[in-house]
């Protein structure tokens, strides 16, 4: 019955997106208000059937009603709540739900703050939307239906991925990702939309911006969770392996970020519109690319869901997506022709090129490396794989190329400037960077690479700080009291500059973290007999024992380690070896004690009677690199409140239009 | 139209759809072991239960399959009984067990637990494991009569894919 109700509600969506897709297209051929009106209907008729289908999965779920094949496949009565909820997007079936879920509510909420705005390009958003709506009814109607029926069900299921139910980020990572992934169709509809209109009007630019604003935000803030999730759950002591998935969610991250800089020059010179444009269709590729590299079994990933037959559906769209984009481009890029020019190349324009340029060689960097082993055993068939030792030669230095914009660009000022403004601009921070590398070296770092970092990351915090309290200084100096002056330059009308100056602090952050943590860790292996002490950065750890713990799903030993620093206790330790019944390899859960200064990290390498083989890691800052990450997180939030509405009358842009963008 | 951008993006598009379809339909988990076609290598273990040394070397003139397993694996409780079944079935085949990361103990009990019909060797300190290229357990090298491998196989054996991949060692 509940099966039988889901099929009907996804077969519905499958028309419900169809029909709406080609009703918007028309309507916005044909310019019209009608039209455009009933389009708006059709994308919340879609997102409500997208909901209510998640709603009765979710239903079958929590009821454990293994008659829904879905159930059968993940379901269980012995794991707790939290788990039957959240197992809605841990496996194929139900994950292509739950992206179709978070499709309708992004197309239904950007569908209705828009409701009166942007007339002109609005139906072929719409359009757009609903035919990637379209194609993921589609596949939950066909290729992954989780709504199958068993005629006679068993009692009880396996559960999830046991993987997935052994810490609580994974309730987090997963929809921060698809909120991440999904949201990059927005910003993509809105591009089509200003192609197909042949334009790309100034008034336009914020809700393009801000629809990429927002998916960027959950994508920053998921990888970052992946990669905590990595480093406390799979006990090799690092948070990023350039496993193909990771880079599949790092490759639309990259594009969209490149997108973000290059729709500031658009929006001050009138300039790089076509190439706004490609980028974000990039990032919405990448965004289809990466769910084909998790979900068609052709790369080997911790994330790769079983072989499926989606891989080829996907695969169609992928290239249906990619080839409609690059000729709708060819066709109308011309016409998207520069308003301005640009003056000088030292200026924060110029500087935004570079970035732009550095971004997208980044992402050929990664792209080409995740993908290299496919190329060289479709043309040699000969296996191979790229690791580490690549990527990091190739990623390190862009990079620090990377940071060194990220403090010179801001610091440069807009348009043409005399040397000496440039001068005083570029020579002071100068200062911070030499104080921060001194202080680092003295500290210990006597790596090139971090080195560098400290540099540059001491000059861009210098420009960043002063850039983000310059338009607080210029009211003071005008002479208004500091609260008005606070609240009027960095969170009312200063808002997004005040944002983006907080990434930007964070971002610095972020480099200096991962560069300290990475090039400053020392770790050592031990073997401990019981009642035995190895003293290790700082720490003296003695093994107490260990127990052995069954679960259902799961066996588990648990070693436990009493540290102490200078006689004193400091904490106990528990790291653990799971060995799952339906896996090759046991899984070690590492323990971690986390400071300000770092983190003590303990790995079980075996057991054998009285002795545990362990792992011991001192990791400086490395828990810095998450806060960082968050902080980015919210200056892009902080950015995206939108402003109030200006007072001025905007003049439609219907009105001022002439027919020649019209859809032949 | 412009030109440029079109010749470079269907370039693109040619490029990613090429490469990403050959990838279809392949096991990526799947590793081609270097050692098909070669001498399988030589391996004199003691026998668990009973204390005798099997070498591999005495074993030319039929097929022997090697499975490589521990107790303390999952999918190898599932491919036992397979194993069991099939070396009774198979009176002109060797099957061999090597385990390892293991104790006598613990082998013991699995073998009285679940039956056992071939020699189970301990791999002490898993170098034939390593000799071999083993990447998890259960893995299982088919090696035909005249000591050569000529298939291996990762994961759970099921009746089909035994016989599919012994057939390779009596060709």
């Amino acid at each position: 019955m509940t099966a039988a109700l889901g099929r009907f509600l996804i077969l519905a969506s499958v028309l419900v997106s169809t029909t709406g897709a080609i009703i918007a297209y028309a309507a916005g051929a044909k310019r019209s208000p009608e039209g455009l009106r009933w389009s708006q209907r059709f994308a919340y008729a879609f997102a409500a059937l997208m909901l209510a289908a998640t709603g009765v999965m979710e239903y079958a779920l929590i009821t454990h009603d293994f008659s829904v094949e879905y159930v059968a496949h993940v379901g269980s009565t012995q794991v707790p709540l939290w788990v039957t909820i959240v197992s809605l997007w841990s496996s194929l079936e139900g994950s292509i739900l739950f992206w179709g879920f978070i499709l309708g509510i992004y197309i239904a909420a950007t569908t209705w703050i828009n409701r009166n705005d942007h007339q002109e390009y609005m139906p072929f958003a719409i359009g757009t939307w609903l035919s990637c709506g379209a194609f993921f009814s589609f596949l939950i109607a066909g290729p992954a239906n989780p709504f199958l029926t068993i005629a006679n069900p068993q009692l009880d299921g396996p559960g999830p991925n046991p993987l997935l139910q052994n810490h609580l980020l994974m309730i987090i990572h997963p929809p921060m990702l698809y909120l991440g992934y999904v949201g990059m169709t927005i910003p993509f509809g809105f591009a089509i939309a200003a192609l197909l209109r042949g334009r790309l009007g100034q008034s336009f630019l914020r809700p393009l911006r801000a629809s990429l604003l927002l998916p960027w935000v959950f994508l920053t803030i998921a990888i970052m969770l992946g990669g905590w999730w990595a480093y406390e759950v799979l006990g090799w002591g690092g948070y990023w392996a350039w496993d193909p998935v990771e880079n599949a969610s790092l490759l639309p991250w990259l594009t969209a970020t490149a997108a973000l800089h290059s729709a500031i020059v658009m929006e001050r010179r009138g300039v790089l519109k076509g190439w706004t444009v490609t980028l974000i269709q990039a990032s919405f590729l990448l965004t289809i690319l990466g769910t084909f590299m998790t979900r068609s079994g052709v790369f080997n990933s911790v994330h790769s869901f079983t072989q499926s037959a989606i891989g080829p559906t996907i695969l169609i769209f992928l290239a249906a997506v990619l080839l409609f984009s690059v000729a709708l481009l060819a066709l109308r890029i011309d016409s998207l022709e520069a308003e301005g020019k640009l003056d000088s190349a030292v200026s924060r324009e110029g500087m935004f090129l570079v970035n732009n340029l550095f971004f997208v060689v980044l992402t050929f960097t990664v792209l080409i490396g995740t993908c290299f082993p496919l190329i060289v055993e479709a043309i040699k068939g000969k296996q191979m794989s790229v690791g580490r030792p690549y990527f990091d030669a190739m990623v390190v230095p862009i990079g620090t190329a990377l940071l060194f914009l990220l403090g010179v660009g801001p610091a440069l000022p807009w348009g043409k400037a005399s040397r000496k403004e440039i001068q005083n601009a570029l020579l002071p921070p100068l200062i911070t960077g030499a104080i921060v590398l001194i202080v680092g070296y003295a500290m210990g770092v006597r790596n090139g690479w971090t080195l560098l970092t400290l540099l540059f990351g001491g000059y861009a915090a210098h420009v960043t700080f002063a850039q983000m309290w310059l338009p607080l200084r210029q009211r003071l100096k005008r002479g208004d009291s500091f609260g008005p002056a606070l609240l009027d330059a960095q969170l009312r009308r200063g808002r997004r500059r005040f944002g983006g100056y907080i990434v930007h602090a964070g971002a610095v952050l972020v480099f200096v973290a991962i560069a300290v943590s990475s090039t400053m860790r020392t770790q050592q292996e031990a073997s401990l007999t019981r009642g035995q002490s190895t003293t290790f950065a700082g720490y003296t750890v003695t093994y107490i024992g260990s127990e052995e713990r069954a679960e259902p799903h799961r066996k588990s030993t648990i070693a436990r380690f009493n540290i102490t620093k200078d006689g004193k206790a400091v904490t106990t330790m528990e790291p653990r070896m799971n060995q799952y019944a339906a896996m090759r390899e046991p899984v070690g859960t590492p323990a971690v004690y986390s400071t300000i200064a770092g983190d003590y990290y303990i790995s079980i390498m075996n057991m054998q009677g009285d002795q545990a083989g362990v792992l011991i890691i001192n990791m400086p800052m490395v828990g810095w690199i998450w806060f960082s990450v968050l902080m980015m997180g919210a200056g892009g939030l902080i950015a995206l409140i939108p402003a109030r509405r200006r007072t001025y009358v905007v003049v439609p842009e219907t009105a001022v239009a002439t027919g020649d963008g019209a859809v032949a | 139209m412009n030109r440029t951008v079109l010749i470079i993006g269907v370039i693109i598009v040619a490029l990613v759809v090429f490469v990403l379809f050959a990838g279809l339909g392949k096991d990526p988990q799947h590793i081609d072991s270097p050692l098909i076609g070669k001498p399988a290598p030589s391996f004199a273990l003691k026998a668990v239960g009973t204390g005798e040394t099997v070498d591999l070397a005495t074993l030319r003139g039929k097929p022997v399959i090697v499975n490589f397993w521990a107790t303390w694996c999952g999918p190898c409780y599932e491919e036992h009984p397979t194993l069991v079944a099939n070396a009774r079935n198979l009176p002109n085949v060797q099957f061999v067990g090597v385990v390892f990361n293991d104790t006598d103990d613990k082998i013991l009990r699995f073998l009285s637990e679940r039956g056992s019909a071939y020699p189970n060797l301990l791999d002490t300190n898993g170098k034939t494991a390593i000799a071999y290229g083993v990447g998890g357990v259960p893995e299982t090298y088919f090696i035909n009569p005249a000591g050569v491998v000529v298939a291996k196989f990762e994961g759970p054996l099921s009746t089909e894919l035994l016989q599919e991949n012994l057939a390779k060692a009596l060709r």
